[in-house]
């Protein structure tokens, strides 16, 4: 009995404890996630004084919305391009600096650089670089071409900057993934006569398994909300070939003041999101049960 | 500095001064009658520095001693400005009193309710006095909802000395623009020298640019009576045009990453021909060190054929917060910015266009300001975009569509139906 009362007690301490904690939560995240589900149920443009209760034709009208559709492929397409390019590269680039070698400590934050500045920046950057009348680009490679307003170049300009801003993120984090690997494996291998490739492939590249997984997971869901870029270099354009989902939604919000509407495209991303995270994380259980 | 210095000697608690001193933005106002009338003016960076319109507001205090004026910075993004006003005016707030809107914002935030009835600012030598299509812009159901402040056109650079060298006169028509751009690119042998440069980038920019050619064509429009007019046969022959110019080769594709600054830079290098943009760019094509000093010349943006020549309306109107608490201050600094005499000195210090017809033909005005006196023509014939309070939307369609008629992903016929189909939707919103 004074167990059970202690226990309660002590739970109740516990909750006391966590409640400012529980507060931030709920005032920040929870509580601003009910309320643009609550807005996604309605059409709610308070420049015209509508706001009423319309159920699920917002959603409806999305189903058949070419507009949000087509950013949600625009949107799609980058992930894939970006988070498969950055692992390539990333990959390689933590293998390099997985070796020794002299400078290394210098080489190690040097590759960070681009990741440390703000993507605004790094997008305007960008933005003068490809131009199509002065940019730097075109000269060095001796071409004429319409970077940002070419419909098919314009979604791969997004990816290139996107691309040269995550990377070293994608490297450090594999770099990580990459220390943690007995070295003695390596040898062991090296000793049975496997070759660089097969030690890759058969040793390096199987234990790295987890961390690729979280590379993947943590840069497909920063890509898949990806803006700034976006939003500086092609403003969406050429005729919305660029345009991501939460362009869509920003414009929607704050450009034509379509709550409504707005927070329903918000709602169906953070779904689709949700969804991506959970047949992630499954994948990522099953290869920490297998590792 | 002076207000704020003002409001803490009036308040009581010395921790009030403190936290009074770090917030100050967000204290509640105190009593109206123990203090001095405060009322604060939110508007953009004016070009050229803070000078000419600081001095204006020093006059206007020394008119009003019983007035405290505080001028507040926007960002210099339309988009941001367009941002800040509709959040804040959403939430009801009068943090500020008298605002500078671009004029295609007019109508949305009258049909919203966040625009004091301006009716009275507007007299009827005002609107003898104001061109068309600012006026045209303020107005919503019959009712001036701000106060034309200063205004922009769309007007057509071109390259004099290419032009005189070859033999041709300035164009008229854009058949005129692609024989004479098409006639100076093979005489210069320069392959690297661009024709006609416009804002083409998916942006409002693009729907400017579009606007002057559409609107030349007699009959073609976005939007007329309230409904789409985008898939009228006249509208789409100006979306033809404007292919046709991409398509022809008189504008090089790389237009459709052009906006204002990057057209302005490549024709101020002397690497096109003609350009399309607004009156700021000729000072930059004029100052000292720039390529093609003395050798630009301007003219109206040339037409369809059989068509007229049209400049698309850009520029800022002013407008008095509905949640003022000093509504008849608010509304007296408006009539004193809007004043012949504030935009003359406006358009004297800056070279701001103002929107007063009779200043263009004051002799001050053309010794200091030739250019901006010489603009008056092409004012004149200054159309708004379409005026109505869903613009916002509308440009949305517009600007995507007009993109892929210039890109050449979408022919013009499909471009204008799924623009009609948009337009037509966001234009029946409100009905029941």
């Amino acid at each position: 009995m004074s167990r059970a009362r202690f226990l309660e007690s002590e739970r109740r301490v516990g909750f006391l404890c966590l409640a400012p904690a529980l507060l931030a939560v709920a005032a920040f995240s929870l509580a601003p996630l009910a309320i643009v589900l609550w807005l996604s149920l309605r059409r709610h443009m308070p420049v015209f004084g509508i706001s009423r209760f319309v159920g699920l034709d917002n959603y409806a009208y999305l189903v058949s919305d070419p507009r949000f559709l087509s950013s949600l492929g625009n949107t799609a397409y980058v992930v894939l391009a970006s988070v498969a390019l950055e692992l390539v590269l990333g990959l390689l680039v933590a293998l390099l600096l997985d070796r020794s070698f002299s400078g290394r400590r210098i080489a190690r934050a040097a590759v960070l650089v681009p990741w440390a500045f703000p993507t605004v920046v790094a997008a305007s950057a960008w933005g003068f670089l490809l131009s199509p009348g002065f940019g730097v680009v075109n000269r060095v490679l001796g071409i004429d071409a319409n970077w940002l307003g070419d419909p098919w170049l314009a979604i791969h300009a997004v990816i290139l900057a996107d691309v040269w801003k995550s990377t070293p993120l994608a490297a450090l984090l594999l770099l990580a993934g990459l220390q943690v690997i007995p070295r003695d494996l390596g040898r062991a291998a090296l000793v049975d006569g496997a070759g660089a490739a097969a030690r890759f492939f058969r040793v390096t590249l199987p234990l790295l398994r987890p961390t690729i997984l979280v590379v993947v997971l943590f840069r497909s869901l920063d890509a898949f909300r990806i803006f700034d870029v976006v939003y500086v270099l092609t403003g969406g354009g050429p005729a919305n070939t660029t345009e991501s989902v939460s362009l869509y939604a920003y414009r929607l919000y704050f450009q034509t003041l379509q709550f409504g509407t707005g927070s329903a495209v918000s709602i169906a991303s953070c779904l689709v999101m949700a969804a991506w995270s959970a047949v992630m994380v499954g994948l990522l259980s099953t290869s920490r049960r297998g590792a | 500095m002076t207000a704020r210095s003002e409001r803490t000697r009036h308040a009581v608690a010395a921790v009030a001064v403190a936290l009074a001193s770090c917030a100050a933005r967000d204290e509640p106002a105190a009593a109206p009658d123990t203090l001095p009338a405060t009322i604060v003016f939110r508007h953009f960076p004016v070009f050229g520095g803070p000078e000419p319109l600081s001095r204006l507001l020093d006059e206007f205090r020394r008119e009003n001693p019983g007035l405290i004026v505080e001028d507040r910075l926007l960002p210099a993004s339309s988009d941001q400005q367009h941002q800040f006003y509709a959040t804040q005016l959403e939430a009801r707030s009068s943090d500020f009193d008298v605002f500078a809107l671009d004029v295609v914002w007019v109508p949305e935030f009258a049909r919203a309710g966040w625009l004091r009835d301006a009716s009275d600012l507007v007299s009827e030598d005002d609107r003898r006095d104001f061109f068309d299509g600012p006026l045209l812009a303020t107005t919503l159901g019959g009712k001036a909802y701000a106060v034309p402040w200063f205004m922009d056109g769309g007007l057509l650079y071109y390259r004099a000395d290419l032009l005189e060298k070859h033999g041709l006169a300035v164009p008229d028509t854009l058949d005129d623009l692609a024989r004479a751009t098409r006639t100076v690119i093979e005489g210069e042998r320069d392959p690297s020298l661009l024709g006609f440069l416009f804002q083409g980038r998916q942006y409002e920019g693009l729907v400017c640019s579009a606007l002057e050619i559409v609107h030349s064509v007699p009959g073609g429009a976005f939007v007329a009576d309230g409904r789409s007019a985008m898939t009228r046969p006249e509208t789409i022959e100006g979306l033809c045009l404007l292919r046709r110019l991409v398509a022809e080769g008189t504008s090089p594709a790389l237009v459709s990453s052009l906006d204002e600054e990057g057209s302005r830079l490549l024709f101020g290098s002397g690497r096109a021909v003609f350009l399309r943009n607004w009156p700021y760019a000729w000072s930059l094509f004029e100052a000292d060190g720039s390529s093609v000093k003395g050798k630009v010349g301007i003219a109206p943006v040339p037409r369809a054929a059989g068509g007229r020549h049209v400049a698309t309306l850009g520029g800022f109107a002013l407008g008095v917060n509905r949640h003022s608490r000093n509504p008849e201050a608010a509304e007296k600094l408006v009539r004193f910015l809007a004043s012949k005499e504030s935009q003359k000195s406006l358009a004297l210090a800056a070279g701001y266009e103002p929107t007063r017809r009779s200043l263009y033909d004051d002799p001050d005005l053309a010794e200091k300001q030739p250019f901006v006196a010489r603009l008056k023509t092409i004012l004149e014939r200054a159309e708004p975009r379409p005026v109505t309070p869903y613009y916002p939307m509308i440009a949305q369609a517009l600007q995507a569509e007009l993109s892929a008629v210039v890109t050449g992903l979408r022919s013009p016929e499909v471009a204008a139906r799924r623009a009609a189909s948009q337009i037509d939707h966001v234009l029946s919103l409100e009905e029941p």
